[in-house]
């Protein structure tokens, strides 16, 4: 599913080039779960951006779902975020004077979708997510597990064989995070390849997998512990 | 992402923020209504200004102009009516000319009981009824009979009634007209318009006239022509026909209509351009307000434009949004300045008494224009959300 070979990224700052990701190569198996986690400033961040396509690595190469990527040109990334690619943030990141029902339609409007159709499924992702008589509501007459919901249906509606998700449970209280944690657990079972990036090992352990990164570099790979 | 669907986005993004909306479309809204306002009263203007040289339905005065020569031969030239009741008759039989209209003024004393007022009075012929518009309020207008027998008949005006009558109705009533008795058988509408202040007249059938003041010459002779086209001929031959009765030489001339016309075009046309420039002005001022208030918007929305583009928005997709935001919001306005232009020149029209004129050109013209004002005023900020980093934009606070 993803498979990244030899991928550096390097910042200018000033005269001096700084190295956020040196020479890593990472395989992510179709259906796995998978925790990046690692120290702020360790470079997990700029990796997740690169494998959600936000990003383009200085050099290496990069397959998602067999197409090699890191060549691609800006529209054809906004493609493949919009269509492959799934995100849920810390911060939920909702528009804010949306309802959840048209937060939810916004992939499927860039997707060419037509209206009749993203009703229909923004409203079956809703439901999937125990949210259906909240459809209506705008963000901020929601929870933070409620407006969490809504992302993980808005990242799931355009059908993506990965999710990203950005310390997803960053900004909730233990029980809602447990909840969450395991809804991205029943999205895994039903095939959806999962990236969490966070620093909280309770979260990590959902997992089948945990990548550590320091300072750039990967530093081990654990095999599946089987949960 | 369809139009229509950008559309539905801008508006609801715009109704999310009404009074910043409404502030930022009042200058595109002056802009355009100033420019409407501007290009329908100079429009306007132009073609009173014309009907009222021109006269209305292809009519052309005839006058008179002495040569010196002949001021030495008569020093009284001048007090005396230049056309005959032959000249009349000759003029009728131009084929280019339809009708000749033919009328005499004198200042004369009006009496009614012990109240006397000057007036002038003008005898007119039956052709005179048909070109100018002697609207009768209350009686009734001049028969075919009244202008063959010579009746003792006359038409007054309303500032006549008001100052010998005090306003009561005068139709019925018998006045003396330079101490003959004349009776009054209808009364002229007041006219309108704002510069319009009306005079103390009395119309005679010419037969009546010619009796009370013993002439039979006309001072003033109008002609008119089958159609527009035929104006310059018929004046022309007439001109020369006059000058050979007269066995003058180029006493007796017409005006040129079209020239002045012309004239009168250029100059309300100039004036247009200065004013409406200035309006432009404004209405370039309003796009830098919409630019400037684009600018903030786009600022203000950075989380959104960083969420829409990791949701798979293209940088074409986000330019579009806002070109199209700032396009209806300058659409909006210029279609309120367009209501806006159109009630004032109406209500500016109605004073005036003259026609307002709102082409469909200047209505197409004022919302294409406004369009092209939101697009051209609306790529700085829109390309200024197309560019942002979709990284950096998901971060701001």
């Amino acid at each position: 599913m993803i498979q990244l070979e030899s991928i550096t990224r390097s910042f200018a700052l000033g005269k001096e080039q700084i190295r956020v990701l040196n020479d890593i190569s990472l395989t992510i198996a179709e259906g796995e779960f998978v925790a990046i986690m690692g120290p702020s400033g360790s470079g997990k961040s700029t990796l997740m951006n690169i494998i959600g396509c936000l990003d383009k690595p200085s050099s290496g190469e990069y397959y998602l779902g067999g197409e090699n990527v890191s060549g691609y040109s800006e529209n054809e990334l906004a493609r493949v975020r919009n269509q492959s690619i799934g995100f849920v943030f810390q911060q939920f990141h909702l528009l804010p004077r949306l309802t959840a029902l048209k937060n939810v339609e916004l992939p499927m409007i860039y997707a060419g979708v037509s209206k009749a159709e993203r009703q229909e499924r923004a409203e079956e992702a809703l439901t999937k997510m125990g949210l259906r008589d909240r459809m209506d509501h705008l963000p901020n007459a929601l929870s933070g597990g409620q407006k969490q919901r809504v992302a993980i249906a808005r990242a799931i509606v355009n059908k993506p064989k990965l999710i990203l998700a950005d310390e997803p449970t960053g900004a909730l209280d233990t029980k809602t995070s447990i909840s969450i944690m395991e809804q991205f657990q029943e999205l895994n079972s039903e095939g959806v390849t999962i990236v969490v990036v966070t620093h909280e090992p309770e979260v990590a352990e959902y997992a089948n997998r945990t990548i550590m990164v320091r300072d750039g570099r990967l530093q081990s790979a654990s095999a599946a512990d089987g949960r | 992402m369809s139009f229509f669907e950008n559309l539905m986005m801008a508006l609801s993004s715009l109704k999310a923020h009404k009074m910043r909306s409404i502030l930022t479309m009042l200058g595109i809204i002056i802009g355009v209504g100033a420019v409407i306002i501007v290009v329908a009263i100079g429009q306007g203007g132009e073609a009173m200004l014309k009907t009222q040289i021109t006269g209305s339905g292809n009519t052309m005065e005839m006058f008179y102009q002495p040569s010196d020569e002949e001021m030495r031969a008569n020093p009284n030239i001048f007090l005396e009516a230049p056309f005959k009741q032959e000249d009349i008759r000759a003029l009728e039989q131009i084929p280019e000319v339809k009708r000749v209209v033919a009328s005499s003024t004198k200042m004369s004393a009006a009496k009614f009981k012990e109240k006397s007022v000057d007036i002038s009075s003008t005898g007119i012929n039956k052709a005179y009824l048909q070109i100018n518009e002697l609207n009768v309020a209350k009686g009734r207008s001049f028969s075919a009979a009244d202008f063959l027998g010579g009746s003792r008949v006359g038409l007054i005006s309303n500032k006549l009634q008001e100052e010998l009558f005090k306003g009561k109705n005068a139709v019925g009533k018998i006045i003396l007209v330079a101490n003959q008795p004349i009776e009054i058988i209808g009364v002229l509408e007041k006219p309108t318009g704002l510069l319009a202040f009306g005079s103390m007249e009395i119309y005679l059938p010419f037969q009546t006239w010619k009796i009370i003041y013993g002439s039979s010459d006309y001072t003033q002779v109008t002609l008119q022509a089958a159609s527009a086209e035929q104006l310059q001929t018929a004046g022309k031959k007439a001109a020369n026909l006059l000058n050979k009765m007269h066995n003058t030489e180029k006493s007796y001339q017409v005006i040129n209509m079209e020239e002045i016309a012309q004239g009168i075009g250029q100059v309300t046309r100039i004036m247009t351009l200065i004013i409406g420039s200035i309006a432009g002005i404004s209405l370039f001022v309003g796009g830098i307000g919409v630019m400037n208030i684009m600018l903030v918007s786009v600022t203000e929305r950075t989380r959104e434009i960083g969420i829409r583009m990791a949701l798979g928005a293209t940088r074409g997709q986000v330019l579009t949004q806002f070109l199209i935001e700032s396009m209806t919001l300058t659409l909006i306005g210029g279609m309120i300045g367009i209501l806006l232009g159109w009630g004032v020149s109406e209500v500016v029209s109605l004073f005036a008494g003259w026609p307002s004129l709102i082409s469909w050109e200047v209505v197409v013209g004022g919302v294409l224009f406004s369009m092209v004002i939101g697009v051209v005023f609306g790529i700085l900020p829109a390309n200024k959300a197309a560019k942002l980093d979709p990284i950096e934009s998901l971060r701001y606070e």
